[in-house]
């Protein structure tokens, strides 16, 4: 019997390799960071890699004795099955903005607690700043940075209980995928008022003081910076 | 004139289908071009559901793929026989052996429900079969290298790992337990189509069969991936946390939601970790319950149940499924919590 082409296998074939193509996209273009942690990426060209295999084996499969019927229903899945494609490659990239944080546990709730011994050693980080109060010890290792000068990037978040010279810088940390993305902050404090927005990427400059529970920047100089290539922290 | 109109239906026939994709390829390009005028990045709340949306299947596909390469080599090139080691074991041995069998074979919930069924025709007691039907897609290789990938980096990473492959083993030889009273007979829905589904098998090339089959589970599994990080990505958009953060506190309610939402979204074990890493306002126990109870039992599998077994083998591994579970996560929650 003659082979023909299966057009439920063709359509398979094509949706597979729709997906192999975002995922070709996302490792050139190195936008795979926007979703991904840097401990993860790995993920995106292994995808890549078993998505074209996939989709040029069901392709290579797809001339067959008997070609399966193809449904309407089944073609319009198939179809919603590549709108997170075509969102992908359509729309310009983002990351998450102010609209995420009040709509994200802290980074405390996710129980990362940074190791004391690293928070005295080396530079303060953020990730130091929003993990240590979970522990006595952490606590305490702050307690010894009192003082210190610190520089961090992150965006501009102001509440509308924030005084008008005070903004809290914050942070995204990622872990596995954006959705798992918990927030990391420290109130900054001697900020020219209404110079910046919700949303703005800054550097802030300044002195770090723990005050109880409230993780303070006392800044000497607050400067608009561009989004970094990676927007999220990686505990 | 009768030969020439039923060339022509068939040749219509043939073309139907080639039409009906032209039109979706057709209104994806017309998407595409309305998603770039309305730019839905512009507003934060779409920009933030598209984010965690699309994140969430870029991390969890290649996985899906990846379970579908190999349940997919295990159906086609894999001899049957290679199970029946397990039907020659002493019967109060089969659970444990089963469950362990699991441990070893990355078959999803979908593909180890039919593999199951043959292994109870072949002669395994039903309770081990069912042991094995439950415990494979929790704690097989796959499903346990991407609750690593999920849960790496944080300080729940090996009692989110261990957790579910003990408790999963526990869960499954429970159940089987409760499924042993029952015989082959009462078990087993007679298959018409069982000799249809073999005599396919020898009619197609076998690695035209494997990328068929490894297609065929991609889409199946990937559709509900799609709207279990749908509507995971519309928790994080539009909850608050003044309304999750209750629920997540409550012991008991905390890991009923988890089970209940596992339920709902029939999300493949073998991504679904990243979808429970996400709701990081729940403790251990609960997201342990959604890893452990929603590979068990599901609305995809509720169908496939009832369809293989029966309304009353159903209602049997659910009720069995989450109460075992519910004790399990709690006592977890008592020593991790």
């Amino acid at each position: 019997m003659k082979e023909r082409w299966s057009p439920a296998r063709v359509a398979t074939g094509v949706m597979m390799t729709a997906w192999a193509a975002l995922f070709w996209f996302l490792v050139l273009s190195g936008r795979e960071l926007l979703y991904v942690s840097t401990r993860t990426k790995w993920v995106v060209p292994t995808g890549a890699v078993i998505l074209t295999t996939a989709a040029l084996g069901r392709l290579w499969s797809a001339r067959t004795e008997e070609p399966e019927p193809t449904g309407k229903r089944e073609a319009w899945i198939l179809g919603l099955m590549m709108v997170p494609v075509v969102t992908v490659l359509v729309l310009p990239p983002a990351s998450l903005g102010t609209y995420a944080v009040s709509r994200r546990s802290s980074f405390l709730r996710a129980g990362l607690a940074a190791n004391p011994a690293d928070i005295t050693s080396g530079p303060l980080t953020l990730i130091d700043i929003a993990s240590s109060p979970v522990t006595a010890l952490g606590q305490k290792a702050l307690q010894q940075k009192a003082g210190d000068k610190v520089s961090f990037v992150g965006i501009v978040a102001i509440y509308p209980d924030t005084s008008a010279d005070e903004f809290y810088l914050t942070r995204f940390v990622v872990t596995c995928c954006v959705a798992d993305a918990t927030v990391a902050q420290v109130r900054v404090v001697g900020v020219t008022p209404g110079r910046f927005k919700n949303g703005d990427w800054v550097q802030v400059d300044g002195d770090f003081y723990p005050l109880g529970d409230e993780m303070l920047v006392a800044a000497s100089s607050v400067k608009t910076v561009p989004q970094p290539h990676n927007p999220y922290l990686t505990p | 004139m009768s030969t020439g109109s039923t060339i022509e239906r068939r040749t219509a026939e043939q073309i139907a289908p080639w039409r009906v994709l032209a039109t979706v390829l057709g209104a994806l390009v017309l998407l595409a071009v309305a998603l770039r005028l309305v730019d839905p990045v512009r507003f934060a709340w779409s920009s933030n559901f598209l984010l965690v949306f699309n994140a969430l299947l870029i991390e969890a596909t290649p996985f899906i793929l990846l379970g579908a390469l190999v349940s997919s080599a295990i159906e086609v090139f894999m001899s049957p026989r290679a199970f029946e080691v397990l039907g020659r074991m002493p019967r109060r041995l089969q659970l444990p052996a089963a469950a362990l069998a699991g441990v070893a074979f990355p078959v999803c919930e979908c593909g180890s429900v039919p593999v199951a069924r043959r292994l109870a025709a072949r002669g395994l007691a039903p309770g081990a079969a069912i042991t094995f039907m439950l415990a494979a897609p929790v704690a097989n290789p796959i499903v346990i290298a991407s609750t690593f990938v999920a849960y790496k980096g944080q300080s729940i990473l090996w009692t989110m790992v261990l957790g579910r492959i003990l408790l999963g083993l526990i869960v499954a030889m429970c159940a089987g337990w409760v499924v042993s009273l029952q015989t082959k007979g009462q078990l087993l829905r007679p298959r018409p189509d069982d000799t249809l589904e073999a005599n396919r098998e020898h009619s197609e090339r076998r690695w035209r069969e494997y990328f068929g089959h490894v297609g065929n589970d991609f889409v199946f599994m990937e559709r509900f991936l799609i709207l279990g990080a749908a509507v995971a990505a519309a928790v994080q958009t539009f909850a608050p946390q003044s309304f999750i953060n209750p629920v997540a506190i409550t012991p008991v309610v905390s890991q009923l939601a988890m089970m209940g939402l596992a339920f709902l979204l029939s999300l493949c074990s073998e991504s679904d970790a990243f979808v429970a890493a996400s709701f990081v306002q729940f403790g251990v126990s609960s997201q342990l319950a959604f890893l452990v109870f929603g590979p068990m039992v599901d609305t995809k599998l509720s169908a496939l149940y009832i369809g293989t077994y029966g309304g009353a083998f159903f209602r049997t591994i659910l009720i069995t499924v989450a109460a075992v579970t519910l004790v399990g996560t709690l006592w977890i929650e008592v020593l991790f919590g």
